[in-house]
């Protein structure tokens, strides 16, 4: 059985695995698995640039959106003309010769962003993992072949348990058991930075505690030479920062939201 | 069984041909792809692999190991998205398909030069374009003498070796007689050029020299990277492919440190910093200089190596210290104008002197081609040199164009055993002629305009340091002054200074015909009184290699994968077919036909004795074992660090000089590059700063990058780029405008939000744009890459296309050197009306344009 593993955190953001899906399925018919995509707007594989933060503490993290082939996919019941089906491999196909337009498997699909209506060729698209390549012998979709940093990895779900294993699915409360797997999805962030404004010296050193106004669970963070903290990976909460240094006073930031991520600024310590 | 073997021969139907699909325009290239074809049409393109057709041990892939980790090299080429997409630009509805004459030019009457970039395109026949180019050329031969015939050569184009765009007219203008040669400038790496040179050398670019093995000292020593204005995530896309992506990757994996220090979180401080510290545009050497001031202040440096490295250090140090002009340059002096705080900037002064840090560079950043880019560049060369320049980890490195000028010493990753080279067989331009008239490229519209003009240097893009001492003038001593122009791959108007300017300067009654060739009718083709339609790299046989991607060099004959486009030729095809005209077919061709050119090209190429050319055709392609003794190059500057004495460096004193001993010979009053580096708000040349009074009507400065999506005017039409939200910014009109990077405070001020069309301008005009409101651009600070399709709605005055070159400094570098300041300028931006501008202009708006790659054919030709 096939699985893709997307790395987030290995992602440069150069859209590669986009373009990629693109220049196989665009103007190239490849019925019976799949037929053109349209040349813009569509995107059976899709990158989205999610800015975090504010100056400077900014990061860019790429969202991918592709079909997740799921095993107890919902538009293949919800297909009425059963053209789709799944593989003996997990790959999930849209008969392009049997999909009568009807658009019941785009309701069903409980992911956004993957499932596509053609208007022109009036039938639902989408990803297809490149299966008339594999059929072919190839070993893996055009999109993680053009990966550069190996972001991307495909092939059978045993070769690839260890990934696996530090995976997460997208939505599991949905319970449509997807064979996309996910690295590093991003989490909020506090981040900032302290200084001394009468010397005009960045502080580094402070100690920056986070603590969890829910259960109280405490993260610490020592500042570096610029002064900076981050706090990664947290979960969307309430939260009060506590900064001490030696010879000044102790700052307590309370009320921290991370809803969004959080550039807390410069802060002044006296 | 029967879906099988369909597959079997759908597979079998597509035929697959190896290409160079990079864009650094000379003779050798990289991003090596597989371009899968069937039916006449190209199905795919995609990576090749190493391994495809040899093992691994026939040649021998490098490793290098540091800190317990290890780096390999990919089994495939890393090929970038500007490769990846590329059919969609051999097959652009903007392709040039036949020769076009612009419809009211007639050269035997009326030619209303005034209507150049307004007047509409006709399609005439090759040998009614050939007989009017022929006639043209002898009439002006006849009437001014050949020199007034000025070649424009040396633009931003595909990468081919027989067939180079990059002038091939060059070799059959002198069997002519001769002509004028618009001399490119270093653009790109001006500030290294015109500045670093007189500090270090290291010619011929001025960047660190030699890099070798800098990459591995990295990963050995170094324990911070300072990335100045470098974005390695972008600049070397179209250049070298994605390796400079996976060595940041494992850099940080070895725990060295990366700090992003420019105006915009750039796509690789994105995803790769440590911390950005924003720094508003050309304002580095003011940075430069708080640091330094905290160094001499607290002692922080290498003063050993100071005092048996360099030359010059009191000047430097009176300087910094205020004892000069009784302004020490101290944190908070370099806070007001940097933006940066006085408490970073020490930090950042605290950090480097403690901790082995290197440089990284990426040729064009921002940083170092704005006005007076001498300053940054010198600085950034003196603080290394304040650090021990050259022990272990600290160094200049640069991420882009390792073998540039297929120079082993180019080269900071491990070293192929050959660097193959294909400069005897290319037939682009070649050196130019020491008696040739030339012009800088900066100063093509001045030259026009305003004769006579005189400079100092740039008789070539790679000038020894001291041509930049010897003065020139136009037009030179028996010749003429320009009627002519002729151009190829052209891109002027949106890759150089002030194009508008240069757009008045094509329009000047004085250039009688105008000349072009290229694939695509977009830029300084809407000027041209003749187009002639070219090839793209998938329509011609031609040599192929790959110097630049850090994994391989690779040598591959090139074989025409589809047929021409429409009525389209190469360049070098086009030019032979005008010396036929001219009765110098033979002379020009040396007898050899395309075939033996390419031959001659492999024969000479320096791997001719490793394969046979019979074996290179059947594989296909031939890769270049690893130099079994890499590992064994000293590193960069290693030699000089340890020996000063025994390895100089090519200065004048053969050390690193805080006073340039040329520069104070030379100019020593100067004073907008001055013998010591100085930050230099404004003079006779710019007035680019927020100290300049021009700053109250113009008060944000811009940072213009080499662009993301496309390699300078490259790719402006692909569809599948344009739609990705960084590449362009859809407007209300449909039209997808430039995206001006601004901060979400900036467009407050000015009621502007994410998506709305707005103007950028300054005395030198207007571009529009397409506002992208975001935390990565720093506040009092915008940005629009370089590089975009020009679309006139007043010629000269105002581009919709986003064209932000039309707009930069006409005025070089400095008073006396002729690079070009392009990033780093005041403008103010503003939400537009369009409905107004549309009442305005119908003309402009009402002209047709492709909903998904904007301007194109039907846009200028026909319909009338």
């Amino acid at each position: 059985m096939k699985a893709l593993v997307i790395d987030i955190s290995k992602c440069n953001g150069c859209y590669n695995c986009q373009i990629a899906c693109k220049d196989e399925h665009v103007g190239n018919d490849w019925t019976p698995y799949a037929r053109p995509q349209p040349d813009t707007g569509q995107f059976w594989m899709k990158v989205t640039d999610m800015v975090r933060g504010t100056v400077p503490k900014v990061r860019v993290t790429y969202l991918h959106d592709i079909c997740q082939h799921c095993d107890e996919a919902p538009c293949i019941p919800a297909c009425k003309q059963n053209a789709i089906y799944k593989r003996d491999d997990g790959i999930v196909i849209i008969d392009p010769e049997k999909c009568a337009g009807r658009m019941d498997c785009l309701d069903a699909c409980p992911y956004e962003g993957v499932m596509y209506f053609n208007e022109v060729l009036n039938i639902a698209q989408k990803c297809t993992f490149c299966a008339h390549l594999l059929d072919r012998g190839w070993k893996e979709p055009r999109c993680v072949e053009v990966c550069p940093t190996e972001a991307l990895k495909f092939g059978e779900e045993e070769e690839l348990k260890d990934l696996i294993s530090k995976a997460e699915v997208l939505h599991p409360e949905f319970k449509a058991k997807p064979r996309v797997y996910y690295i590093g999805l991003p989490k909020s962030f506090v981040a900032g930075a302290v200084y001394d404004p009468k010397e005009q010296e960045c502080i580094e050193g402070a100690t920056a505690t986070l603590t969890d106004s829910e259960s109280g669970e405490k993260l610490t963070a020592t500042t570096d030479v610029f002064g900076d903290f981050w706090f990664e990976n947290l979960k969307v909460g309430t939260f009060t920062l506590k900064i001490e240094a030696d010879g000044f006073s102790t700052r307590t930031i309370d009320s921290i939201s991370t809803e969004k991520d959080v550039n807390l600024g410069d802060i002044p310590l006296s | 069984m029967a879906e099988k073997e369909k597959l079997n021969k759908e597979a079998a139907e597509e035929k697959s041909f190896i290409k160079d699909i990079s864009f650094c325009g000379v003779a050798n290239g990289s991003n090596t792809s597989v371009v899968d074809v069937k039916n006449g049409r190209i199905v795919r393109i995609r990576p090749l692999y190493y391994d495809w057709k040899y093992k691994p041990e026939e040649y021998n892939p490098w490793k290098m190991e540091a800190r317990g980790q290890v780096l390999e090299p990919s089994r495939k080429t890393l090929i970038p998205p500007l490769t990846l997409s590329y059919k969609k630009r051999c097959y652009s509805p903007n392709r040039i398909r036949y020769p076009l004459k612009r419809v009211d030019w007639d050269p035997k009457g009326d030619r209303k030069i005034e209507n150049r970039g307004t007047s509409r395109y006709v399609r005439i026949s090759w040998d009614e374009a050939l007989d009017t180019i022929a006639s043209e050329i002898l009439r002006i031969k006849e009437k001014y003498g050949t020199t007034a015939i000025l070649y424009q050569s040396d633009q931003h184009g595909e990468n081919k070796v027989v067939h180079g765009p990059h002038g091939c007219a060059r070799r059959l203008l002198p069997l002519l007689g001769g002509y004028t040669l618009q001399v490119r400038n270093p653009d790109s790496w001006e500030g290294w050029s015109w500045g670093a040179k007189h500090v270090w050398g290291c010619e011929p670019v001025g960047q660190q020299v030699p890099q070798t093995n800098n990459i591995p000292d990295i990963a050995d020593h170094s324990e911070l990277l300072l990335f100045w204005g470098c974005d390695q995530e972008t600049t070397p896309w179209g250049w070298e492919g994605q390796m400079p992506s996976r060595l940041s990757y494992w850099f940080t994996d070895l725990g060295i440190k990366q700090i992003y220090i420019a105006p915009d979180l750039n796509y690789a401080a994105a995803v790769h910093a440590n911390r950005w510290i924003p720094v508003l545009p050309n304002t580095d050497a003011a940075l430069y200089l708080g640091v330094a001031y905290v160094w001499l202040t607290k002692g922080t440096y290498d003063k050993q190596y100071v005092a048996t490295h360099t030359v010059g250090f009191e000047k430097f140090e009176e300087y910094v210290l205020g004892k000069e002009d009784g302004v020490p340059k101290t944190p908070q002096w370099a806070e007001k104008i940097t933006g940066v705080t006085a408490w970073v900037i020490k930090a950042l002064a605290k950090e480097w002197s403690r901790k082995r840090t290197t440089v990284v560079i990426g040729n064009g950043g921002p940083g170092i081609r704005g006005p007076y880019s001498t300053e940054p560049a010198r600085l950034q060369v003196l603080l290394l040199a304040m650090q021990g320049l050259g022990k272990p980890g600290v160094s200049q490195t640069k991420m882009i164009e390792w073998g540039l000028f297929d120079n082993e010493e180019q080269c900071a990753m491990p070293r192929s055993s050959v660097l193959p080279s294909y400069r005897k067989a290319y037939r682009g331009g070649h050196p130019a002629d020491e008696n040739t008239p030339f012009i800088p490229k900066t100063l093509i519209h001045e030259a026009i305009l305003n004769p006579p003009i005189s400079w100092y240097g740039n008789e070539s893009e790679l000038p020894p340091k001291e041509s930049q001492f010897v003065k020139h003038e136009y037009p030179m001593k028996g010749c003429s002054r320009i009627h002519m122009i002729w151009t190829d791959s052209p891109c002027w108007i949106t890759c150089w200074n002030d194009g508008n300017r240069l757009i008045k300067a094509f329009r000047d009654p004085s250039i009688e015909f105008i000349l072009a060739q290229h694939p695509w009718l977009e830029n300084d083709c809407l000027f041209a009184d003749i187009i002639l339609p070219v090839n793209t790299i998938f329509e011609e046989d031609d040599l192929g290699s790959d110097i630049f991607s850090g994994q391989y060099n690779l040598v591959f004959p090139q074989q025409k994968c589809i047929e021409s486009i429409g009525e389209s030729m190469s360049d070098y095809e086009i030019v032979c077919e005008i010396a036929r005209k001219l009765g110098v077919y033979e002379e020009y061709t040396e007898g050899k036909s395309v075939e033996e050119w390419i031959r001659y090209g492999f024969e000479t190429s320096g791997v001719q004795d490793m394969i046979s050319w019979e074996e290179i055709n059947e594989k296909g392609y031939y890769v270049i074992p690893t130099d079994p003794n890499w590992k064994k190059y000293t590193p960069g500057l290693r030699k000089f660090y340890e020996d000063p004495e025994a390895n100089p460096l090519t200065t004048p004193t053969g050390k690193i000089e805080f006073e340039a001993t040329g520069l104070k010979k030379h100019f020593p009053d100067d004073d907008e590059r001055p013998p010591v580096p100085h930050w230099i708000p404004y003079g006779e040349s710019h007035q680019e700063t927020l100290e300049h009074p021009n700053s109250k009507k113009y008060p944000l400065l811009i940072c213009s990058n080499h662009p993301r999506w496309g390699v300078h005017a490259n790719h402006e039409d692909i569809s599948w780029l344009r739609e990705i939200v960084t590449c362009k910014v859809r407007g209300p009109d449909g039209y997808q405008y430039q995206p001006v990077w601004m901060n979400p405070v900036d467009a407050a001020k000015r009621g502007i939000k994410n998506g709305d069309v707005v103007k950028i301008s300054n005395d030198r005009g207007a571009v529009l744009g397409g506002a992208y409101v975001t935390e990565r651009m720093m506040p009092g600070a915008v940005s629009q890459d370089h590089g975009a399709k020009y679309d006139p709605i007043v010629p000269g005055e105002l581009d919709r296309g986003g064209a932000i070159d039309t707009i930069a400094p006409r005025k070089t570098t400095s008073r006396n050197a002729v690079g070009m300041a392009m990033s780093g300028f005041l403008v103010e931006v503003e939400r537009v009306n369009l409905d107004e501008l549309r009442r305005q202009y119908p003309e402009a708006f009402n002209r047709p344009f492709h909903p998904t790659i904007g301007t194109c054919l039907e846009s200028f030709v026909g319909g009338e």
